[in-house]
């Protein structure tokens, strides 16, 4: 990521029982880009609360009964994934860190020096965005092979139903594409239903 | 005699009703006649007795069925090879409107509420008043499970589909057990799909009616079962033998009601699901609770912790089905081999014969 990043402000979301813990993360990460809003872990509101704030990472207790929520974040794809950092009973979080790969970004345990703090969270975003970026590459690639696969068939439909060339099939989905405004594979998408609706 | 590999063994568990037979099971000193320590960890969320267990804090755990099967396929954690040797309760949830919803639901037709509540109500019903929603621009019926793979999720969109609804009518989201009551209170959702004691403290605190018992949707399915990594599994064997066991015995004692009024008492209990013992019970005396000033309903194996012949085995069909369930829901890929993947988590050694 690029060094710029650092100095744009995230917004943190804390949740947490410990009204003692909030305000000594508060504290540590005063006069960092990192903006803290805190909440009880109790409040149901935990979705609402997400979607008016947006917050760019959430901080929760691993003992937390809202913990299923922010889990569902990731696998129910409504909504959009946020780094998540979550405070461990355990002191060794290597164990976890190394072994755990569900939404969590980072595993950091519940006395962790305020010190620490900062660091912790600068390398739990990095980590998202690298995986989102990876999560990313790997959709736009399935995406392009399934475009062309498309595109493909709609060629060879063109072909054997029109009599055209490969080249001119590829002319005739371009042209289309091009007039109406559309991409490539979604003219073809279009072209595949009617030409198999009218040979039925 | 069992002489485990191991006899500290930590298994995590959920404070509902249907955790039963663990509680049963240390109460009545079954775990210890098989020379073992057990240490029941009450955990919060399910997402984080996962990753207990994947991380090695925990030995296993009490899950949802569908839970074993997306960890195995890596579904919202790493790919970890699991195994479920035995199923620890079946049937046991429901579905509980606010009484809004059900208010809306008798102003369809004109039946009173105690006509309505004296069978198990069709989704039916709510088509028409969510498409009525849809057509008016208005916001969509709000609905909660309690974890994306769980069986109250897929319950939810079987009733739905069978009422003429698709899941896309509604809106589903995740909410633990134990913020339902809170939820629907607050008319953050319109209804819920949730285990015992929930679904009776809705009603008890008034707040809502719960029209349909999960084994009205899904007849007598796998809802709990025991889950822990085949790596475990393969170096500590007599210590599952021991352990499942104790369990068995547990399930052989919660067959009988009487005994599960007894077992009500126990789970009550603030280490165990700490809810009031007239929540907790109705679920396990094959009671369900309808609405505030209507009669219970009496349901037949509304919780079992055994069914005739198979007792606690897993059966490759229940698994395959769970996983049919899934992929409805597309939470699995169409193209995944299902079958394989249940000769994989669903263990073929039978424990019916522990060493003694």
């Amino acid at each position: 990521m690029a060094q710029d990043d650092h100095s744009q402000p995230l917004c943190v979301l804390l949740i947490d029982d410990d009204p003692q813990r909030a305000t000594e993360l508060s504290a540590a990460l005063d006069k960092s880009r990192y903006q803290v809003k805190h909440m009880l872990g109790a409040e149901v509101s935990l979705l609402k609360q997400v979607d008016t704030l947006q917050p760019d990472v959430i901080i929760i207790d691993i003992e937390s009964p809202s913990r299923d929520i922010l889990d569902s974040l990731h696998t129910l794809n409504s909504f959009n994934p946020k780094p998540i950092v979550m405070f461990s009973e355990q002191e060794d979080t290597n164990t976890i860190n190394q072994s755990v790969h569900s939404g969590v970004s980072a595993y950091v345990a519940r006395d962790v020096s305020t010190t620490r703090v900062r660091a912790i969270m600068d390398a739990a975003v990095a980590r998202f965005q690298q995986m989102q970026s990876l999560r990313n590459q790997l959709q736009e690639t399935q995406q392009e092979l399934a475009s062309r696969k498309i595109i493909e068939k709609a060629k060879g439909l063109l072909m054997e139903n029109r009599n055209l060339s490969e080249k001119e099939a590829y002319q005739v989905i371009r042209k289309m594409a091009m007039d109406n405004g559309l991409r490539m594979d979604q003219v073809a998408k279009n072209m595949i239903d009617i030409i198999t609706t009218l040979s039925v | 005699m069992f002489t485990p590999e191991k006899t500290d063994i930590s298994i995590g568990f959920m404070p509902l009703s249907d955790c039963a037979p663990l509680v049963v099971a240390e109460k009545l000193g079954f775990f210890q006649q098989n020379n073992l320590n057990v240490q029941l960890v009450r955990q919060n969320s399910w997402a984080t007795l996962r990753d207990k267990l994947l991380a090695g804090y925990l030995d296993m755990a009490q899950m949802l069925a569908p839970m074993p099967l997306a960890m195995h396929l890596g579904l919202g954690s790493s790919a970890q090879d699991m195994t479920v040797p035995m199923i620890l309760s079946y049937n046991g949830n429901g579905i509980t409107l606010s009484n809004a919803l059900f208010a809306e639901v008798q102003q369809a037709g004109d039946e009173s509420a105690a006509q309505l509540l004296s069978e198990p109500l069709s989704a039916q019903r709510l088509s028409i008043i969510a498409k009525e929603r849809r057509s008016q621009g208005q916001k969509k019926l709000c609905f909660a499970a309690v974890f994306p793979y769980s069986c109250h999720y897929y319950q939810l969109v079987s009733w739905l589909q069978q009422g003429g609804l698709s899941a896309d009518d509604v809106d589903i989201r995740i909410i633990p057990p134990s913020g339902m009551v809170q939820a629907l209170a607050e008319n953050e959702i319109d209804g819920f799909c949730v285990g015992s004691p929930w679904n009776a403290a809705a009603v008890r605190a008034g707040i809502g009616a719960t029209v349909i018992a999960s084994c009205e949707i899904w007849h007598n399915t796998p809802e709990k079962v025991l889950g822990l990594t085949r790596a475990w599994q393969a170096q500590h064997p007599q210590s599952l033998f021991a352990v499942i066991d104790a369990l068995k015995k547990a399930c052989q004692w919660l067959a009988s009601k009487p005994n599960r009024f007894e077992a009500a008492r126990w789970l009550a209990e603030p280490e165990y699901v700490g809810s009031s013992l007239d929540s907790v019970a109705p679920a396990l005396l094959d009671s369900c609770l309808t609405t505030e000033g209507v009669d219970c309903r009496e349901i037949k194996g509304h919780t079992l912790f055994q069914v005739p012949q198979k007792l606690n085995q897993p059966t490759p069909e229940q698994g395959i089905w769970l996983l049919q369930q899934m992929q409805r829901s597309q939470h699995l890929p169409r193209d995944t081999d299902l079958h394989q993947v249940i000769r994989q988590v669903y263990t073929t050694e039978r424990y019916d014969d522990a060493p003694r």
